[in-house]
């Protein structure tokens, strides 16, 4: 093959910051483009479907309380993936900890239902279904501190075992969490105190200004305490921190089961509300692998995945709302976030990189001379 | 090549002399994002000759190498083979140019033997290797040249200096006529230097030609031939005639101004013991990597380790340090025990340590200088970084560093900065006073107008009573700074000896493992 030119890559020295916020927006932009060409092929007009998927993702008065109300659990998973990822750990079994949260959550509400009353009971839930999924991951975080076994496999690998248990919880016969004399096996709902009231006629639940409070917290934990400094000198040079005496053993554990921890509230959030039950459907809505891509879309900063959580957020709402409108498959909103992901990778070649094009002429001239 | 007249003469070079250049560049200029690397750079080699490309890191030597041998091209300029132009658009066709480069860090597979090394990349072998048959080629050229290497030992078997010909005998048996020599004694003990020299002399008896790259000033007098030197990109001498250089002058045209390197030892008595290792041995993985290990350093007295890299000294230091527990013996700081206590209680005793590998160990590279600062100190819950920073812009103005601030991130200083950042927080203390410091190559890879700092803050450490074990691979180092000098081969103290009696060939045979000698 004798182009005339071929691409160079050239490393940068340092990343200018407009690269910074480029990046993901033109990931985004290149994915939408991407999806569009292949709406078009597939013989759906890709300008009507855009629209239509922003006016019921973003623009109309349901659609923006609905995206909302998704985004809550969507941030939760985001940020539970980036905490870790920040540290290098790559916890994947964040849908598996979600499912644990949502088991967690549902049992409290079970089981405390009618003991306590309802401004104790939902950060009981939240607290134990928070509690359930640092459970799920305590054995990852424990043999990855100790010997070093990658966390990658451990987590993804108890996702499906996560899974199996929530398939077990909804139909296995007399199951405490199953509703009984139902014709279909379902999820027991839990009672009205376990519960919070959606704000006004919407489905969006208080617990979404709760999660981005949780995520801006996070954010100044990362940059002003000691513990997220302790984070970013493991993360940069571990031998830096040996030198210092900052353990990473104790860290990693610690940031796992945090990780663990945030998905698990998540599944939580969708006990107090949306669910209000353990929902077997959970296993097919992959809210937790979402919260990779949010995660990675937002570059691992906490307050960033407040918008990236959203983005996303819209995007599916929009997507299921056009399987509803129009005969588009649902689909789309998952090849859209896929999409954006393989971008949003793809486009860390440029902060990295400058691309350059090296003409070959002065190669054949040398050619010739030979 | 009887050129013996001297002439010292700044701007561009301008040969006149009746001997056709095997290699010429002309007014070359490289630019990088933000550097202007090569400025307009003059540069020839003729058969049979050592020319020295001279100058501090950052000159922009290693660039115009890269551009002599195909790695990099130029913005501007011209590069000519025997007078005719040529286009060297990859290292490759600097090779078919019969030009090679034997770079600073060694590009060879370790399980490979030397003869599957050399013939690595050649394009001419058959599909199945005829060992015995390589084996002969090889050994062929490396005799040729007077280069003794085993075709069939495994590099991972081999000396540093020793790998090093490996990759001589590579470039020539690829057909070079023009050899580079990146760096080529920065990991070579004074008798392996030796050994090279004569290589090359053997190599310039058969015409070839030696690009020697260095800063090293004493070694660049006595095998150039010519002296180009080089300073931000721009040539700012040139010295024609066999050691008729002046180090001095050199230097000076190397840096822009006079630089003492001048021998400094403890001008006063020292105290009481400082630090205190008794019996100290540790093995890993069935490796005796320290045995029995003792000796103490005073306050006021630097106490100089020699050695070749790999003897332990990294493991001295970070047993010292408290990052590694001995298997067996002590270490005592200050009068106290801190054997088995960790870092941090280590530097309550009042340590400070500045390891060899400065980023990525001694300072975190994403972190800004301020953060960098904190590390080995006390840090709140919430940290409070607005406290520190009057103490942070104090340090910069006190220690010369060159940043924007305390927000400059480390991996963005030069390497002379980077120490000074990482001696600035280790002399300043941090948990306590420091008493002990442990500073290991404190100026390796540095340009001399660092070394000179960095070797004035230490002296300064000594006379202000501070003990100070200075491990360093560089002898000359040792020799001019240290009171007393412990030479460590195989993890274990071999020679002693006090700064002023050193002999430079004693010291050195003990490094290299011949103890009968220094035994006497």
């Amino acid at each position: 093959m004798n182009l005339p030119f071929r691409l160079a890559f050239e490393q940068r020295t340092e990343t200018p910051r407009r690269l910074a916020v480029m990046v993901p927006l033109l990931s985004v932009l290149a994915a939408i483009v991407a999806g569009g060409i292949f709406l078009f092929a597939t013989g759906y007009s890709p300008f009507e479907t855009y629209s239509n998927m922003l006016s019921d993702g973003f623009f109309s008065s349901t659609g923006i309380t609905d995206t909302l109300g998704l985004s809550t659990v969507l941030i939760c998973t985001g940020i539970a993936a980036a905490f870790a990822f920040q540290m290098n750990l790559y916890n994947i079994g964040g849908e598996g900890q979600l499912y644990l949260g949502m088991i967690g959550g549902a049992w409290a509400g079970l089981f405390f239902g009618d003991r306590l009353p309802g401004f104790v009971m939902i950060p009981v839930v939240l607290l134990v279904g928070a509690a359930c999924g640092a459970l799920w991951i305590a054995l990852p975080a424990f043999v990855r501190a100790r010997l070093g076994t990658s966390e990658i496999v451990t987590t993804l690998l108890l996702t499906y075992i996560g899974a199996s248990l929530v398939n077990h919880f909804i139909y296995r016969a007399g199951s405490y969490f199953r509703a009984p004399n139902t014709l279909f096996p379902q999820g027991r709902q839990v009672p009205d105190s376990a519960m919070l009231s959606p704000l006004g006629d919407t489905t969006m639940y208080p617990t979404f200004f709760l999660v981005t409070v949780l995520a801006v917290f996070l954010w100044w934990v990362v940059r002003r305490t000691e513990f997220g400094y302790r984070i970013q000198v493991i993360s940069d040079s571990p031998r830096a921190a040996r030198y210092a005496g900052i353990s990473a053993q104790r860290t990693t554990v610690q940031v796992m089961m945090i990780s663990g921890a945030l998905s698990g509230l998540g599944g939580a959030t969708l006990i107090v509300g949306t669910f209000g039950r353990l929902d077997p459907g959970i296993v097919l809505l992959g809210y937790g692998y979402a919260g990779i891509v949010i995660a990675a879309l937002a570059r691992n900063n906490m307050a960033a995945i407040i918008v990236s959580g959203i983005l996303f957020a819209g995007l599916r709402t929009g997507g299921d709302k056009l399987q509803i409108s129009t005969d588009t498959p649902i689909h789309i909103g998952v090849m859209l976030q896929g999409a954006i992901l393989l971008f949003a990778l793809g486009g860390e070649a440029f902060r990295r990189y400058r691309v350059k094009v090296v003409r070959m002429q002065t190669a054949t001239a040398q050619g010739a001379a030979q | 090549m009887s050129n013996t007249s001297s002439e010292v003469a700044k701007g561009p070079h301008h040969s006149g002399g009746a001997a056709p250049s095997a290699l010429s560049a002309r007014n070359i200029t490289k630019r990088f994002p933000g550097v202007l690397a090569n400025d307009n750079v003059d540069f020839d080699v003729r058969p049979g000759e050592v020319h020295t490309l001279l100058g501090e890191n950052g000159a922009g030597k290693s660039t115009l190498a890269a551009m002599l041998c195909g790695l990099y091209q130029p913005d501007s300029g011209t590069i000519a083979r025997n007078g005719a132009p040529v286009v060297l658009s990859s290292p490759r066709a600097g090779l078919s140019h019969g030009i090679a480069m034997v770079h600073q860090h060694f590009r060879l597979v370790e399980r490979f033997t030397v003869a599957e090394n050399v013939v690595l990349g050649s394009r001419d072998l058959s599909y199945t290797l005829k060992r015995a048959e390589l084996n002969d080629r090889v050994a062929e050229v490396a005799e040729r040249y007077g280069l003794p290497v085993d075709p069939s030992a495994t590099v991972g078997d081999l000396s540093v200096g020793q790998r090093q010909r490996v990759e001589i005998v590579k470039a020539l048996y690829q057909g070079a006529e023009i050899l580079l020599l990146d760096e080529p004694t920065a990991v070579l003990v004074p008798a392996e230097v030796e050994k090279l020299f004569e290589n090359v002399h053997a190599m310039t008896a058969t015409g070839k030609s030696i690009v020697f790259i260095s800063h090293k000033l004493g070694e660049v007098v006595e095998i150039s031939d010519r002296v180009t030197v080089l300073r931000n990109g721009r040539v700012t001498g040139h010295v024609s005639g066999r050691g008729s250089a002046d180090t001095r002058e050199l230097a000076r045209l190397m840096v822009g101004r006079d630089i003492d390197l001048a021998v400094q030892r403890a001008s006063h008595a020292t105290g009481h013991e400082v630090l205190q290792i008794r019996d100290l041995s540790l093995t890993v993985n069935g490796i005796d990597v320290l045995s029995n290990i003792s000796f103490n350093v005073h306050e006021g007295e630097m106490v100089g380790i020699a050695g070749v890299a790999g003897n332990g000294q990294k493991e001295l230091a970070d047993t010292i340090a408290g990052l590694v527990s001995p298997t067996s013996g002590s270490v005592s700081i200050g009068g106290s025990m801190s054997t088995d206590r960790g870092p941090i209680a280590a530097r309550e005793l009042g340590l400070a340590y500045v390891p060899e590998d400065r980023l990525g160990m001694g300072l975190v590279p994403s972190m800004s200088i301020l953060d960098n600062l904190l590390l080995t100190r006390d840090r709140d819950t919430v940290v409070d970084r607005a406290s520190v920073k009057p103490e942070a812009n104090r340090l910069i103005d006190q220690f010369e560093i060159k940043a924007n601030g305390p927000e400059h991130l480390a991996r963005k200083l030069s390497g002379g900065n980077a120490q000074k950042v990482l001696l600035a927080r280790e002399l300043s203390g941090g948990r306590t006073a420091t008493k002990l410091l442990v500073v290991c190559s404190p100026t390796r890879g540095l340009d001399v107008g660092a070394i000179e700092t960095v070797r004035r803050l230490l002296d300064d450490a000594r006379s202000a009573g501070q003990a100070i074990l200075l491990i360093s691979e560089d002898l000359d180092e040792i020799m001019s700074l240290a009171d007393r000098i412990l030479v460590l081969y195989r993890g274990a103290i071999v020679h002693e000896t006090t700064g002023e009696s050193a002999q430079l060939t004693t010291v050195g045979a003990a490094m290299a493992g011949l103890t009968q000698e220094v035994q006497q």
